[in-house]
């Protein structure tokens, strides 16, 4: 089974919000929902100045905080693993999010559950459906693909940038930047 | 921060519920005629439990949206969450019990009594570690804050049970007088456990001194300087020496005591809560 | 807005009830319970164009039990290049929007406005409209228009049905100087080759705030990945500039003067190409002798830019050349900005020229676009070539005829000629120039009318706002790409109408022509008319339906062939005799700005962000969601000018110019020249009926004076100066 995980290149990336829109609408998201959120970051002083944006979602731990503290086991680590939430099985205490370093889960308004990032798992292909936030990006910024073929663009791009995880080792984080 | 004012009610009243069991086994251990306070503490236990339980259901809106996913609060043993279900549910049943019996003026086995008092004691810790989870809030991410929530569990639970007892009996409750060194000695380690919460929070970046100044300087800093410190630990201290001194307590000023202590509990919680800032990872 | 109406609310409902969906809004208020997704669901794609802004991307539309799920943008449309922003996946959003128009409306006496049919609408209208054109000629009617290809076919044809040769585009307010200036030197618009550059330089252009996601993903690949400098020139160190090797902060309005000191530098030290400019450049010692006293010197006191960087920059090009490319941008500092604007784009072509970039590989490419055959005549008869000319053309008589300046109806409303004015899909009294000035105009007109998908603050001056379906609800006449390759896109109905009194244009301008008594020239369907326009290239509708774009084999570029240039001489003109006629300088010089800040004072910028578009998406929900959680109405300000007037991040402050006083909360930034504020151009919007963005941030063309650039009739929209103050200081 594939590792699945993602490289974000801060370097490209414009902070244009077309990840967070579109990942809204393919997980049906309320208008003020989302999974991705966007950190900016200034730096320098006039003239000599710059800037980067810093999509945050779902990093998908292999020690997902979020995961051990989950009551239910509402939220799990599939078998790919990509962290996912079973909605039938939340009750909503949050502790998920409170646990979360990265806070990158949200409340959806509609039910109550906490939900996050899933990769665009799709459970009837048994795999992640193209996710929207990679397919929309407008900067070339995002690469996704199986970490363990040492042959995918992901693993590849990790590779040449030495992306690293956003935190270092804080988790195992499957997202990779290059900054 | 995602937890609110209903986390802090909940933390509070589930200590108060081990504490005020405690309590109630301790007086009907060493003082068999202190049945007022006894009783407050037996029967006063699983209701503040169940409020609590209550509070926690109204904060999670998907599960009470469908009550049967409650059931699945025992499903990962690697929570704290679900290890605190599994103490609830023990502890909520001998409460329950030993209620029932304090009410039909039975007598409550001591086996089962001491059951009671080792699930109060795991719940009372329960409340300390479950805000210890959280990664990336260095407030509630250290090895502080539990034995600091387990203490102010226990002053909780002891002034309520006898602010009731001695509402009822005065002169009864005046004769329990282990209460009191035992209040002053958890009311000094409440104390230093709070400078040591504020000392290493302030250690540990941004997020942790942003917390210390919500608490010491910002936002919360009436309800932690007035409320937490002054009502809850050095009024109830002061009472608490000049009642040891003097060789007769007023009645008022041992309520005034006990009801500061009851509300600093509460801040304690509320004002921890509150100030849990998430680290700053960029 | 309430949860039936969202998008997310028909789909979550879609499983349940798939035919309410399609049917209209009513019965759909159970639907917040628990996700619906279980049971059988109906897909289907669709091929379509987005309408979130001009580049009108290709874009495949994911529809679910009749309700769009998702959008993704359709790899073979090379604008999209398969991607797509922000506001095009939000703009879909405005479908299900509980703002949206559903019916046609009429202003009562009382201003108020009450819905009317559309019958007894297309009846009052016809008879005012034919009314004023009977009493004062068909020179008192104008049309403005948003120019998207399908109301670029009805628009002039119902204005010409009508007599009127009053066709306007909104360019006026966008990129008519630029593009005028560009026509009267080079004959029209250019490309910068961007993926073969050495050496590209944006002035005023920033790919990640005005978005075409294909050039997007190119620049990121170019800085990231390739070896080609990238130089921003713009006061504010824009969402692009932290991927170029250099930012170039530069004070607004005077790109002319660095331009011209960059063309001195080349041709004092005779770094340009030679052999070009002898073949291919007309006017070349006109511009030298001109350019003579254009030191680096002179421009650095002008436009803060030192004389060294000045001179570095130009000899970088001049290494660089012929894969050098200043880029040709588009609105934001030369498009309509400043009273030189439209000599600043001539300054462009001709460094472009002194390089001899044209048509070569990574330089400044000028491409054709494809064209249609002549529709059958006997169902699309041609009207009558109007018999006045138009509005503002003897005026302005440089503005590229295409677009026309739209400003001049404002003008001739204010005067009194102008009686009746229809808008499509066109924000003007907000976006074009000084909201009170068209305010005013519009008082003076007998019959305004908009046709526009809500209640916009033009609508809010109109005698009848007529409601047209989304863009995603409709069938439009086709649209032809132009560009090193050929194509022809289609804009296609993904969903059925959901709003039952909401008409595609097709057939709103069918019922209107033939109310006004020339329904003749309307007498066909969109079907009928896509058909017949494809086949004068012999398509059809279902093959081109197929992957919603097919690529003509009509274009002859090639790299390293110099172009032809579309001008009087067929030559680059640096000396223009067309330009010298209208009484500008003929030769390509120096024009100062209009308004210099006095002390105390601010020059004030405008410039888009990524996920608005014009006014028009601040109606959407999720993006102005997206807006308001991270500020981003607030005003720019330099961290030492804020310092100096005690003004902290997030604080209020009160900016007023000679026209307006508001307020905003700053953001203050060491990414903006000291001196300059900068505002985003699409907020502050006073329609009450479009909730979301009402009243949130300001709305800059309320600072501008209402003045017109000699020449092209351009709104100006940057001559202005502000001042600030904190608000309780």
């Amino acid at each position: 089974m594939a590792r699945y995980g993602m490289m974000i290149d801060t370097r490209k990336c414009v902070g244009c919000f077309a990840c967070r829109v579109a990942c809204q609408m393919k997980n049906t998201l309320g208008p003020k929902e989302g999974f991705v959120h966007f950190e900016f970051l200034e730096s320098g002083t006039y003239p000599d100045v710059s800037s980067e944006a810093i999509p945050m979602q779902c990093m998908h731990c292999a020690d997902a905080p979020c995961e051990k503290v989950c009551p239910t086991g509402a939220t799990y680590i599939n078998e790919a693993g990509v962290v996912l939430v079973d909605a039938n099985k939340c009750i909503g205490c949050k502790y998920c999010m409170v646990a979360c370093p990265y806070s990158v889960r949200m409340i959806e308004e509609i039910s109550g559950v906490v939900e996050k990032c899933r990769f665009c798992w799709d459970d009837e292909m048994g795999g992640p459906n193209n996710p929207s936030c990679v397919a929309t990006c407008i900067a070339d910024a995002r690469v996704f693909g199986d970490l363990d073929d040492p042959n995918s663009d992901v693993a590849v791009a990790i590779a040449a940038n030495d992306a690293q995880p956003i935190a270092g080792d804080l988790t195992e984080a499957k997202i990779f930047y290059v900054r | 921060m995602v937890w609110g004012p209903m986390i802090a009610v909940y933390l509070f009243v589930a200590g108060a519920a081990a504490g005020s069991y405690l309590t109630a086994s301790l007086v009907s251990f060493k003082y068999p005629g202190g049945v007022f306070t006894r009783k407050a503490g037996r029967i006063i236990a699983p209701i503040l439990l169940a409020i609590g339980l209550l509070m926690l259901m109204l904060d999670a809106e998907a599960g009470l949206r469908n009550p049967l996913r409650f059931l699945g609060l025992f499903a990962n043993p690697r929570s704290v969450m679900t290890i605190g279900t599994y103490i609830i549910s023990v502890f909520m049943v001998v409460a329950l019990i030993v209620a029932v019996l304090e009410l039909m003026g039975k007598n409550v086995p001591r086996a089962l009594d001491i059951v009671g008092d080792i699930g109060a004691i795991c719940l009372a810790g329960y409340t300390g570690f479950l805000l210890g989870d959280s990664l990336g809030v260095p407030l509630w991410h250290n090895s502080v804050l539990p034995p600091l929530f387990i203490v102010s569990a226990l002053t909780s639970g002891m002034a309520i049970v006898s602010l009731i007892g001695a509402a009822f009996d005065y002169v009864e409750f005046e004769k329990m007088g282990v209460l009191r060194p035992i209040h002053i000695v958890l009311a000094v380690l409440e104390i230093l456990l709070i400078v040591a919460l504020l000392v290493i929070a302030s250690g540990r970046g941004a997020a942790g001194a942003e917390s210390v100044a919500m608490l010491t300087t910002g936002s919360l800093a009436p309800a932690f300087w007035i409320g937490v410190v002054g009502i809850g630990l050095v009024l109830p201290l002061a009472i608490d020496l000049f009642n040891m001194r003097s060789t007769k307590s007023e009645a008022s000023g041992e309520a005034l005591a006990q009801t500061g202590v009851v509300v600093g509990g509460f801040l304690l919680r509320f004002v921890v809560v509150s100030a849990g800032v998430m680290m700053v990872l960029l | 807005m309430s949860r039936q109406m969202t998008r997310r609310g028909f789909l979550r409902a879609s499983a349940a009830s798939a035919a309410l969906a399609s049917a209209g809004v009513a019965g759909l208020s159970g639907c917040s319970s628990a996700p619906a997704e279980s049971g059988p669901k109906e897909t289907k794609r669709v091929a379509t164009l987005c309408n979130g802004c001009s580049n009108e991307c290709g874009l495949w539309v994911n529809v679910r039990d009749g309700v769009v799920h998702t959008l993704e943008g359709n790899p073979d449309n090379p604008k999209s290049g398969g991607r797509m922003c922000g506001r095009g996946h939000g703009f879909a959003q405005m479908t299900y929007s509980a703002d949206r128009l559903t019916q046609p409306m009429k202003r009562m006496e009382n201003g108020d406005f009450e819905p009317i049919s559309w019958d007894d609408a297309y009846a009052e209208i016809a008879e005012k409209l034919t009314g004023i054109i009977a009493e004062h000629g068909p020179q008192a009617f104008a049309f403005i228009r948003d120019p998207r290809p399908n109301i670029n076919f009805y628009g002039p044809r119902f204005t010409a049905a009508l007599g009127s040769a009053n066709i306007y585009t909104h360019a006026a307010a966008c990129n008519l100087s630029l593009q005028s200036g560009y026509r009267h030197t080079i004959g029209g618009g250019f490309s910068a080759d961007l993926a073969n550059a050495k050496m590209v330089m944006f002035i005023g252009r920033s790919y990640a705030d005005g978005i075409t996601p294909a050039d997007m993903k190119t620049f990121a690949n170019v800085a990231v990945e390739g070896d080609c400098k990238l130089v921003i020139v713009d006061p504010r160190y824009n969402n692009s500039a932290h991927m170029a090797d250099q930012w170039v902060p530069i004070v607004p309005g005077t790109d002319l003067a660095f331009l011209l000191a960059m063309s001195h530098v080349l041709i004092e030290e005779e770094l340009y190409d030679k052999k070009f400019v002898k073949e291919h450049v007309l006017g070349f010692y006109a511009f030298k002798k001109e350019v003579e006293q254009f030191t680096p010197e002179w421009a650095s006191e002008i436009c803060g830019v030192d004389a060294k960087t000045i001179a570095t920059l130009a000899r970088e090009m001049a290494e660089a050349a012929p894969a050098a490319v200043v880029e040709p941008s588009w609105r934001a500092a030369f498009g309509c900005a400043h009273a030189n604007s439209f000599m600043t784009a001539r300054a462009v072509a001709a460094f472009n020229a002194l390089l001899g970039n044209y048509g070569q590989e990574g330089g400044a490419l000028i491409t054709s676009s494809p064209s249609l055959g002549a529709l059958p005549a006997d169902k699309f008869p041609t009207p009558p070539a109007a018999q006045h000319t138009r509005v503002g053309n003897e005026e302005y008589p440089l503005a590229v005829q295409g677009f026309g300046t739209n400003l001049a109806v404002l003008k001739a409303a204010l005067e009194g000629s102008m009686k009746a004015v229809f808008f499509y899909q066109s924000n003007a009294a907000k976006g074009y120039a000084n909201p009170a000035v068209w305010a005013e105009g519009l008082a003076n007109v007998d019959l305004v009318v908009d046709i526009d998908v809500q209640m916009s603050e033009t609508a809010m001056l109109a005698d009848y706002v007529l409601p047209e379906c989304s863009y995603l609800e409709r069938l439009e006449a086709v649209y032809l790409l132009g560009g090193k390759t050929h194509q022809v896109a289609i804009r296609d109905k993904a969903i059925d109408v959901i709003h039952p009194e909401t008409r595609p244009a097709d057939q709103i301008f069918r019922e209107l022509s033939a109310a006004c008594g020339v329904g003749q020239y309307f007498d066909f369907t969109a079907e009928e008319l896509v058909e017949a326009q494809l086949g004068t290239i012999g398509l059809t509708i279902d093959e081109l339906r197929e992957k919603g774009i097919v690529e003509l084999p009509t274009s002859d570029f090639k790299y390293g062939k110099v172009p032809t240039f579309n001008t009087p001489s067929g030559k680059i003109e640096l000396f223009s005799v067309t330009i010298g006629r209208a009484g500008l300088s003929p030769v390509i010089t120096w024009v100062d700005r209009k308004v210099h800040p006095q002390e105390g004072e601010f020059y004030f910028v405008g410039g888009k962000q990524s996920i608005q578009s014009h006014t028009m998406t601040t109606s959407i929900e999720a993006l102005m969601d997206i807006s308001k959680t991270y500020d981003l109405e607030r005003l720019w300000m330099n961290a030492a000018d804020a310092a100096a007037l005690g003004i902290a991040e997030g604080d209020e402050v009160e900016i007023s110019s000679s026209e307006y006083t508001d307020t905003v909360h700053v953001h203050v930034t060491e990414r903006l020249m000291p001196g300059v504020v900068y505002a985003p151009t699409h907020y502050g919007g006073s329609s009450p009926y479009l909730t979301q963005g009402y009243e949130f941030g300001i709305c800059t063309p309320n600072f501008v004076p209402f003045d017109m650039e000699p020449g092209v009739g351009s709104t100006m929209s940057q001559e202005v100066a502000v001042k600030i103050r904190k608000v309780g200081a």
